[in-house]
């Protein structure tokens, strides 16, 4: 187990590496000199820049200046701001879209798990029918539409009441995140709650839920404790890529809802086209996402007994 | 029962009474069946017709509805499906000289009046003033009353007149005057009008957009109708019906083609990997597992940034080389995962034991034994990627305006979604119907070509 | 004979499917006495599982469904419902264990807990004494190193094992029956002796009736008192198990018994196993009359047209054929007449 893990994060830090570096020769792909350019750059900006990369050297050794940079956690310096570093972008964006997306993912999971297990429970019958169709809703509607949705919702809302029953952008308060983080886990949510579905449909079909039926146990004790755990298994081993799904979907719902967290200043950067900021939140969102699946991976053994003992 | 009838002859030998082998039912071939099955799913039949009427919608559509997409309509911007299409004919736009003007106060708490009948023209405003005095003026779509807001501050005057020329649409106005004290603070004092203003249009500009022939037969204050736009015109007055049109092009064209080609690229790889087997399938699925570990939404803007967009270029080709760069490994591994498995099946031995070479093998049992997994993998991308143009026009990395898309629409619409829904909710519609319908398609394939599927739900 | 702890007459079990009504058990009638073995036996798709499981509950209503008959355990209708006293009977007073042990124990529960469920649910065991005694199961089944092994999970053990584990599970509460559906026929030769031991070792200690459930006569011969033959959801011959084997009055027992090899080396020496050509009928539309008049080689015109009677051989051991009636020729070779019973 313990073995397998360090093999997993070896590669992980292998995978982190191709992803940097894919990312550096990516942008120095990008015709001349993006630092040549008429962008509002001062003088102080472009002297931090030269010694920070070593844009003087040959594209060898800036890469690996870039690659010890990254080594040391350090991911640049802003192209547009002064004396801005990146680190200090992630340190005081990150937090807000991480609490966001933790919400939302515990949003998705238990949502999907409950309205899954409970569509799989009244199969073929109205419960079934009205929550699949909502499913159905769920994943054909863009996330921003559902963000501009509800967020309209809301105005309504506050207007009909006359009072601002929940704020309808901006970060703070629980309230603030309410509304935000249940739009960034519908999809999601749609999504397990499809897979949790089929998931129980084939667990109560197997022979060990035959056996429990045999043994006479009651109805709830089968439901809990071999349906539900069984079917839980498939749902955690999509938690990686609904976590990956779940960050980018954040640059979506935190513009529409006014949010400042790293997704929203990330598309703000894109759009400055503030080189360094964009290379630099990438690599660490790749990173942050390689660590995310690993850390699925390490939760999901603890659950599944066969990988627990077996690696 | 009874057996009192019975007879020595019942007891005769039954003739040729052993029955052989005997085949219950008509054999049908894998595709026949497969497509027997989807004919009986009705909601993969029905997203079959929705998908025909989408690509319809997109190709023949344009020759229906002949109106340029990028064409502003300058009298109608930003009006919704079904709005008032009367205008006016009225006497050019004559300059304002409040100065030279008496007029009648209205009666109330600052004398606001409304100095002649509002037009698309121009809003005149006279209030009482007193030496000193300042103010400022707004403007709102809704009443300050019931939502507590002004709106749209238009000037600071320290004056008692004022015209409004701003953008005028045919509707309802409320302007809000409010005093201000020494410091520019604004006071208590303020009084709201609501103002109903017309639409017109001048003789001149009535004969530029085609409303009528000649200056002659232009008779002031006739009643006109503008262009017909059934569904609305967007915030620059370009017609809705024909930018969802072009839109659902650019749209439909990344969504179908993107995992068109990326599929066959990956199932080429997966193939040559699975074939070839041994280190050349190692260190080639390696590869393919590092491009997988690259955050696919963060590498598409990377690559949108790194292409960048010249002047006068749509930016959909970018897009797809994108796309088809960094998602051809899913269908790989998949493709060779099957081939694999397939190479291990009995019936492939059983068919190289009867002789079969390999390009008969190759034909005959893994393609045909992969496409249903290839077709069904295909379906399910297309929503996917429409969801990626729609997502980065969203946020900007997108086509590049004038190019309409979906997504870019909706990313347009969501700016004035609370005064003017249509312009987001259409494009955003069309992207729904569609992602649906081969999510619902890609569904019904699974299971008529899965055969194990058979019997189930 | 001692008196039946379970009676079933009469039992009709259908299901509901799109293609139309599948009649999978057509009126079958036993009775299991205590300490005895009932070997069900017929070939695959026969009913002789969906009996037994629609007694257990086990089939799945829709589209199953029991429309007629009655099964009673001590005097109890069982039919209507599995509560007796309050109690399930199921794990307690009839348990089950299964074909495949692989995929019949939960794969993310430990052994040992799975065992001691039962007994906390139907004795109010403690989670830890019901461990405990799960332990000492598991010792009973002849599993070694129990304590060990309890605490581990389906997938570390082998399918023997497992199937030990699932007998071990299966008598936990002591009951008056035990189920037994093709226990050894996904294991392997050796094992299936060993399990097949463990069974009879377990019956003698405990004097619980076996229904077991085999198209395997060699597992027929080694364990059963009592033999049913079914054939398209209906007994077609009972008797004990020398009737069956030595005695046998259906044609069908008959071509059982020729397709399976012996190595009896003085009776059958240089046997031909003769295979049962055709195959079982459709049930959703059964033949008129005997249902295995298609592929019985002694056919005759009545036997399109009629369900054949029941006729009693013996004490005990009865048969379903027109080959028995009095206007019906001489018998054909290796069958046995009421008559002939006492020679």
């Amino acid at each position: 187990m313990l073995k397998y893990f360090a093999k997993r994060i070896v590669l992980g830090l292998v995978t982190i590496w191709f992803i940097a570096s894919a990312t550096f020769f990516g942008m120095h792909a990008v015709p001349g000199d993006p630092l040549a350019g008429d962008k509002a750059m001062t003088a102080q900006i472009r002297a931090n820049l030269e010694a920070k990369y070593g844009l003087d050297q040959p594209l060898g050794t800036q890469y690996l200046i870039y690659l010890g940079n990254i080594a040391q956690g350090d991911f640049g310096i802003s192209f547009t701001q002064e004396n801005r570093r990146v680190n200090d972008i992630i340190r005081e964006h990150f937090p807000i879209s991480a609490t966001l997306g933790i919400l939302a993912i515990v949003f998705a999971g238990l949502g999907g798990v409950l309205w899954g297990a409970l569509t799989a429970l009244y199969r073929n019958r109205w419960p079934d029918v009205v929550i699949m169709f909502l499913v159905i809703l769920g994943i054909s509607v863009p996330s921003f539409v559902v963000a501009a949705i509800s967020q309209w919702s809301l105005v309504g809302l506050n207007l009909a009441t006359g009072t601002a029953v929940l704020p309808i952008g901006g970060w703070g308060t629980v309230w603030h995140m309410l509304v935000p983080a249940l739009v960034l886990g519908l999809s999601t949510m749609a999504y397990l709650t499809r897979l949790m579905r089929s998931s129980m449909l084939e667990v109560v079909s197997t022979d060990y839920i035959r056996t429990a039926k045999a043994k006479g146990l009651p109805a709830t004790q089968i439901f809990s404790r071999h349906q539900l755990r069984n079917a839980i298994l498939p749902v955690v081993t999509v938690l990686g890529p609904a976590i990956a799904g779940i960050t980018t979907g954040g640059f979506v719902v935190e513009i529409v809802f006014a949010i400042p967290g790293l997704g929203r200043y990330f598309v703000q950067a894109i759009q400055q086209l503030d080189y360094t900021v964009i290379m630099g939140t990438t690599v660490f969102y790749g990173a942050f996402l390689v660590f995310m699946v690993i850390l699925v991976d390490l939760v999901y053994g603890f659950i599944d007994p066969r990988v627990r003992v077996e690696k | 029962m009874s057996t009192s009838h019975l007879t020595p002859a019942d007891f005769q030998p039954l003739q040729g009474s052993v029955s052989g082998q005997q085949i219950s039912r008509p054999s049908l071939s894998y595709w026949a069946d497969a497509w027997r099955r989807l004919q009986d799913n009705p909601r993969a039949m029905a997203s079959m017709g929705l998908i025909a009427f989408l690509l319809a919608f997109v190709s023949v559509g344009p020759y229906l509805w002949q109106v340029d997409p990028s064409v502003q309509d300058l009298d109608q911007i930003g009006i919704g499906p079904g709005a008032d299409r009367s205008v006016t004919l009225a006497p050019p736009f004559q300059p304002w000289l409040p100065e030279q003007q008496s007029t009648i106060l209205a009666d109330n708490a600052m004398g606001l009046t409304l100095t002649m009948p509002a037009t698309t023209q121009a809003v005149r405003l006279m209030w009482a003033r007193a030496d000193g005095e300042r103010y400022r003026l707004y403007r709102n779509l809704f009443d300050p009353s019931d939502t507590g807001s002004f709106g749209l501050p238009l000037a600071e005057l320290d004056r008692s007149y004022f015209e409004d020329r701003l953008d005028l649409q045919a509707g309802t106005y409320f302007y809000s005057l409010v005093m201000l004290d020494a410091n520019g603070a604004e006071t208590a004092t303020a009084i709201t009008q609501t103002v109903n203003v017309t639409r017109v249009i001048s003789v001149a500009e009535a004969i530029e957009r085609g409303l009528i022939k000649t200056e002659a037969e232009a008779q002031l204050g006739q009643e006109l109708k503008l262009a017909w736009h059934p569904l609305g015109t967007d915030y620059l007055g370009r017609d809705m019906l024909a930018r969802l049109m072009y839109g659902g092009q650019v749209s439909l064209f990344i969504g179908i083609f993107a995992p068109l080609a990326f599929v066959l690229l990956g199932v080429i790889y997966g193939s040559v990997a699975g074939f070839l087997g041994g280190a050349t399938d190692q260190a080639m699925m390696r590869f393919a597992d590092f491009v997988v570990a690259l955050p696919f939404l963060l590498f598409m803007i990377l690559f949108k940034v790194i292409f960048g967009i010249g002047p006068g270029e749509s930016g959909i080709w970018p897009m797809l080389v994108a796309m088809i760069i960094l998602l051809w490994p899913a269908p790989a591994r998949l493709v060779r995962g099957q081939i694999l498995q397939i190479r291990e099946e009995g019936y492939v031995s059983a068919s190289r034991l009867l002789g079969g070479t390999t390009s008969y093998v190759v034909g005959r049992h893994m393609l045909p034994n992969t496409l249903g997994v290839i077709l069904v993998t295909m379906t399910f991308q297309v929503p996917s990627a429409i969801f990626t143009e729609a997502f980065l026009s969203f946020i900007g990395m997108g086509v590049a305006p004038p190019t309409p898309s979906w997504g870019a629409m909706c990313n347009e619409g969501i700016k004035s979604m609370l005064t003017r829904p249509h312009e987001l909710m259409f494009p955003a519609l069309l992207i729904s119907i569609t992602v649906l319908a081969f999510n619902l398609l890609g569904d019904g394939l699974r299971d008529a070509l899965d055969a194990r599927m058979r019997g189930t739900e | 004979m001692s008196e039946p702890i379970l009676q079933v007459a009469n039992l009709h079990v259908d299901f509901q499917t799109y293609g139309g009504v599948v009649q999978a058990v057509r009126g079958v009638s036993f009775d299991v006495c205590a300490g005895q073995t009932l070997a069900i036996v017929g070939e695959s798709g026969c009913g002789k599982s969906v009996t037994v499981q629609s007694l257990m509950g086990l089939i799945p209503m829709p589209p199953g469904r029991i429309h007629q008959g009655s099964a009673h355990l001590r005097g109890h209708d069982i039919l209507a419902s599995k509560i007796i006293d309050g109690q399930d009977i199921r794990g307690s007073q009839i348990s089950m264990i299964f074909q495949d042990p692989m995929t019949s124990l939960n794969p993310t529960m430990n052994i040992g807990s799975q065992i001691a469920e039962t007994l906390e649910v139907h004795k109010g065991y403690s989670k830890s004494d019901a461990f405990a005694r799960a332990i000492e199961l598991l010792d009973m089944s002849k599993i070694p190193e129990a304590a060990k092994r309890a605490k581990q999970y389906p997938f570390e053990f082998s399918g023997g094992m497992l199937q030990r584990a699932m007998i071990a599970m299966a008598i936990a509460c002591e009951p008056a029956i035990l189920v037994a559906d093709e226990p050894t026929t996904a294991l392997d030769v050796t094992i299936q002796a060993q399990i097949l031991d463990l069974l009879g070792d377990l019956q003698q200690e405990t004097g619980m009736a076996i229904i077991l459930i085999t198209h395997d006569l060699g597992v027929v011969a080694r364990m059963a008192d009592e033999v049913m033959v079914m054939y398209a959801g209906e007994v077609v011959e009972r008797g004990g198990v020398d009737d069956i084997f030595y005695r046998s009055g259906h044609p069908y027992t008959q071509g059982l018994r020729l397709a399976m090899p012996t190595n009896n080396q003085d009776t059958e020496a240089n046997q031909t196993l003769v295979a049962i050509d055709g195959s079982p009928p459709d049930l959703f539309n059964p033949p008129r009359g005997c249902a295995y008049h298609p592929r019985c080689p002694y056919a005759m015109q009545v036997c399109a047209e009629q369900a054949p009677p029941t006729r009693t051989l013996g004490a005990d051991h009865q048969a379903q054929c027109w080959l028995h009636h009095e206007m019906a020729g001489a018998l054909p070779d290796g069958l046995v007449s009421a008559s002939k019973v006492g020679q």
